[in-house]
C-alpha cells in the first residue's frame, strides 16, 4: 500500500519540472532554430521589434502551453469516461464526442461567419454534448450498448453520421475550405486568444473531474457496489459527463480532432497508480499533457521542414497499444 | 412451400431491377446540363445523333451509372459473404479496415507514380486495383493476425481490431496525401470520401474482370449457408472449413478492393445491403447474394444521383449520402439485435 502511494506522488512532485523542460523543447526546436538565451531575454526583456521574440511569443509558446492542455483535458476525460461505463475503450474520440464538436463548429461556420472565438469555443461545447448524448442516448437503448464492441461501433457510427451532414453542409453552403482548415487544425495554428478564453471552462471542467474522482472510483466497481457505498451514482455520471463535455469541446475548438491521447494513457495512469480514480485523474492529466507535447515535436521532426499533423503521430503509436489491449482484454467488460 | 419461396426470389429480383433501371434513367436525364427524356433517347439509339448529347451522355453520365452500379452490386456482394463468413450481421468491409487498407495502397500508388502513370492512363487504371487488392490483403492479414486466438476467429475482436486498423491505415493515408502536390492531393480526397466523380469508361474496363469471381461465388454459396450452423455440425458435415473460409474472403476482397480503387471508399453498403436481402428472400445465400448485389447498386445509384441534384451546383460525393442514410438504419439494427 505504502509503495503504491509513492509511485504517483512521484509523478505528480516531478511534473512541473518535466512540464518547464517540454515546454523549453518545444520552443527551441522547430523550423527556425531559436537558441536558449533568446527565450530567455523575450520573457525578460520583450521587444516587439526582435523577430525572434515574436515568434516564441505569438507561436511557439502558445503551441507548446496548447499541447500540454489538450494532451491533458483529453487524458482527464479518457479516464473519467473509462472508469464510468467500467469499458476499457471508452475515450473521446471513439465516442463521438470530438465529431460532435466538428458538427457543431461547422453549423457555427456556416450561419454565423463573422462570430467570434468565444463562440466557437462554445458551439463546440454544445456540439461534444450532443454528440455524447446521442451516443450514451443510444447506448443505454440498446441491449448491452455499453460492453466495448458496441459502444465502440456506436461511437464510431454515429462520428461518421454527424461527421457526414457536417461535410454535406459544408459542401452545400461552400465553406468546406474553412472547414477542412479547421478540421485538420495543427497546433502550429493555435491561436493564443483561444487559449485564453478556454482556461475558464478547462478549469471547471478539471475541478468537476477532481471532486468526483472518488465517486468514479466507487462506479468502477460496478453499480451495485457503488451504490452500497452510498454514492449517487445518477449524479456522479451526469457530473462525469459535464465534465467530458466541457474539457472536450475546449480541446476541440483548439486544435481540431485528436485521436488516442484519451484511450491510452488512462491505461498507462492506471499502470503506475492502481485504480483508485483520485490519483488516476491528476496522473492522466500530467501524462496526457507531456504526451501530446512530445507528440508534436515528434510531429515537426517527421517530415522535416513540414509539419506533420499531430493525429497522424497520435495515431502511429495509438493504434499499437489500442491492438494489445483488445489482444489482451478481448470483447468482454472491462 | 419451396416453390413460393423461389417466386418470391424471382418477383423481388424483378422489382430490385425496375428500380434500378428507375435510378439510373433518372440519373441519365437529370444534372447541370438538362435534356428531355426524348434526347436520351435518340441519342441512345442513335436517331439524329448530336454531338453534344452525345458527349453528356456517352462520356459523363453514361460510364458513371454504370460505374456505379457495379460498384454497388460488388459492394452488396461482398458485404453479404463477409456476414456470411463471420456470421456476424456488423461486419463489414469497412468497418474491418479492408476499405481503409485499400484505400492507404492506392494512395500510396498515386504518390509513387504521381506524373509517371497518369491515374486514368491504361496501365494506372489497371495497376490501381491490383495496389487496392494488395492494400486489402494486408489489412486481412493484419486484421487475422491480431483477432485470433487459439486458432478462433472471435467476431467480437474481430470488429474491435478492424476499427483499430481502419483508423491507423487511415491515419498513413493521410500522412501520404499530406505529401503530395496539390493536384494529387485534390484528386485524392475526393476519391476517399467515395466518389464517382470522375467515372469513364476505363474505370468500367478495370472492374469486370474482378466481377468474373461472381459466378463462382454464387456456384459455391451453400458452403456459406453451412458456415451459419455451429462448428461441430461444420466439421462433422466434412466441410474443411478454414479453407473455405478463405476462399470467400479472398473473393470478397477482391471486389472491394477493386471498387475501392475506382470510386474510393464507399461505407455501409456492405453492411446494409445483406440485411435487407435477408428480410427479403430468406436465409439462403444463393438468393441473399445476388439480391444483395442488386440491393447495393440501387443504393449507389440512388444516393449517387441524390448527391449530384440536391446539393447542386455542388457535389456531394455518393459515399457521404449512403453514410447519412445508412446511420439511423444501422441504429435501427442495433436497437432490435439482442446481445
Amino acid at each position: 500500500m505504502r509503495l503504491k502511494r509513492t509511485l504517483p506522488v512521484t509523478i505528480l512532485a516531478m511534473a512541473p519540472a518535466a512540464i518547464v523542460l517540454l515546454i523549453l523543447a518545444s520552443i527551441l526546436y522547430g523550423a527556425k532554430n531559436i537558441t536558449a538565451g533568446e527565450v530567455w531575454n523575450s520573457i525578460t526583456a520583450f521587444n516587439p521589434d526582435n523577430v525572434d521574440h515574436q515568434i516564441i511569443m505569438s507561436s511557439r509558446l502558445p503551441r507548446a502551453v496548447g499541447a500540454m492542455m489538450i494532451g491533458a483535458f483529453l487524458a482527464v476525460s479518457g479516464a473519467l469516461m473509462q472508469g464510468m461505463t467500467r469499458n476499457y475503450l471508452a475515450s473521446p474520440s471513439i465516442m463521438g464526442v470530438s465529431d460532435g464538436s466538428v458538427f457543431a463548429v461547422t453549423l457555427c461556420m456556416i450561419f454565423l461567419p463573422n462570430a467570434n472565438p468565444n463562440l466557437y469555443i462554445v458551439s463546440s461545447l454544445i456540439g461534444s454534448a450532443l454528440g455524447a448524448a446521442i451516443v450514451f442516448g443510444l447506448a443505454w437503448c440498446i441491449p448491452q450498448g455499453l460492453s466495448p464492441v458496441r459502444l465502440a461501433i456506436l461511437g464510431s457510427i454515429v462520428g461518421t453520421f454527424l461527421s457526414g451532414v457536417a461535410h454535406a453542409l459544408s459542401t452545400y453552403f461552400q465553406v468546406s475550405q474553412n472547414i477542412s482548415f479547421w478540421y485538420n487544425a495543427r497546433l502550429h495554428q493555435m491561436n493564443p486568444e483561444l487559449i485564453r478564453l478556454s482556461i475558464p471552462f478547462a478549469i471547471v471542467g478539471l475541478t468537476l473531474a477532481v471532486v468526483i474522482s472518488k465517486s468514479i472510483s466507487a462506479l468502477s466497481l460496478g453499480e451495485e457496489i457503488a451504490t452500497g457505498l452510498g454514492i449517487r451514482t445518477w449524479l456522479t455520471r451526469a457530473l462525469a459527463i459535464l465534465a467530458v463535455v466541457l474539457l472536450t469541446g475546449v480541446s476541440v475548438a483548439l486544435a481540431g480532432k485528436i485521436a488516442f491521447v484519451g484511450l491510452i494513457i488512462p491505461h498507462i495512469a492506471r499502470f503506475f497508480t492502481g485504480s483508485d480514480y483520485r490519483w488516476v485523474i491528476p496522473v492522466s492529466g500530467v501524462l496526457g499533457g507531456i504526451f501530446l507535447a512530445m507528440c508534436d515535436i515528434v510531429a515537426r521532426f517527421i517530415n522535416y521542414p513540414f509539419e506533420t499533423p499531430v493525429g497522424v503521430v497520435t495515431a502511429l503509436i495509438g493504434v499499437p497499444f489500442f491492438l494489445y489491449l483488445i489482444k489482451t482484454r478481448g470483447g468482454a467488460g472491462a | 412451400m419451396k416453390h413460393a419461396s423461389l417466386r418470391r426470389f424471382w418477383v423481388v429480383a424483378a422489382f430490385g431491377l425496375l428500380l434500378a433501371a428507375t435510378a439510373a434513367y433518372l440519373s441519365l436525364t437529370n444534372g447541370t446540363f438538362d435534356m428531355s427524356v426524348m434526347d436520351v433517347i435518340q441519342t441512345l439509339l442513335r436517331i439524329h445523333p448530336q454531338a453534344e448529347h452525345d458527349l453528356v451522355v456517352f462520356e459523363f453520365r453514361l460510364p458513371r451509372i454504370v460505374l456505379g452500379a457495379l460498384v454497388g452490386f460488388s459492394l452488396g456482394v461482398a458485404g453479404a459473404i463477409i456476414q456470411g463468413v463471420t456470421r456476424n450481421g456488423l461486419a463489414d468491409p469497412g468497418i474491418l479496415g479492408i476499405n481503409a487498407g485499400a484505400g492507404l495502397a492506392v494512395v500510396l500508388f498515386m504518390f509513387l507514380f504521381q506524373g509517371a502513370v497518369t491515374a486514368t492512363g491504361w496501365l494506372g487504371v489497371m495497376l490501381m486495383p491490383m495496389f487496392g487488392v494488395a492494400g486489402g490483403l494486408l489489412a486481412t492479414a493484419a486484421i487475422y493476425m491480431f483477432a485470433r486466438e487459439q486458432g478462433k476467429l472471435d467476431p467480437q475482436r474481430l470488429i474491435l481490431v478492424g476499427i483499430a486498423i481502419a483508423s491507423g491505415f487511415g491515419a498513413l493515408t493521410m500522412y501520404i496525401s499530406l505529401k503530395m502536390n496539390p493536384n494529387d492531393y485534390e484528386m485524392a480526397v475526393v476519391w476517399l470520401a467515395g466518389s464517382l466523380h470522375n467515372a469513364n469508361w476505363k474505370f468500367v474496363a478495370t472492374m469486370l474482370p474482378w466481377l468474373l469471381l461472381l459466378p463462382l461465388i454464387c456456384i459455391r454459396s451453400h458452403v456459406l449457408d453451412l458456415f451459419q450452423l455451429s462448428e461441430e455440425s461444420q466439421k462433422s458435415v466434412g466441410m474443411p472449413v478454414e479453407r473455405e473460409k478463405n476462399i470467400f474472403l479472398l473473393c470478397s476482397i477482391g471486389l472491394v478492393s477493386a471498387s475501392v480503387a475506382v470510386s474510393g471508399s464507399i461505407a455501409f453498403i456492405g453492411l446494409i445491403a445483406p440485411h435487407l436481402a435477408r428480410q427479403l428472400v430468406g436465409l439462403r445465400h444463393i438468393r441473399i447474394i445476388p439480391v444483395s448485389g442488386l440491393v447495393g447498386m440501387i443504393m449507389v445509384l440512388t444516393g449517387d444521383f441524390i448527391g449530384k441534384t440536391v446539393f447542386a451546383p455542388a457535389e456531394l460525393s455518393v459515399g457521404i449520402v449512403v453514410s447519412i442514410i445508412g446511420v439511423p438504419y444501422f441504429v435501427y439494427l442495433l436497437i432490435r439485435s439482442r446481445g
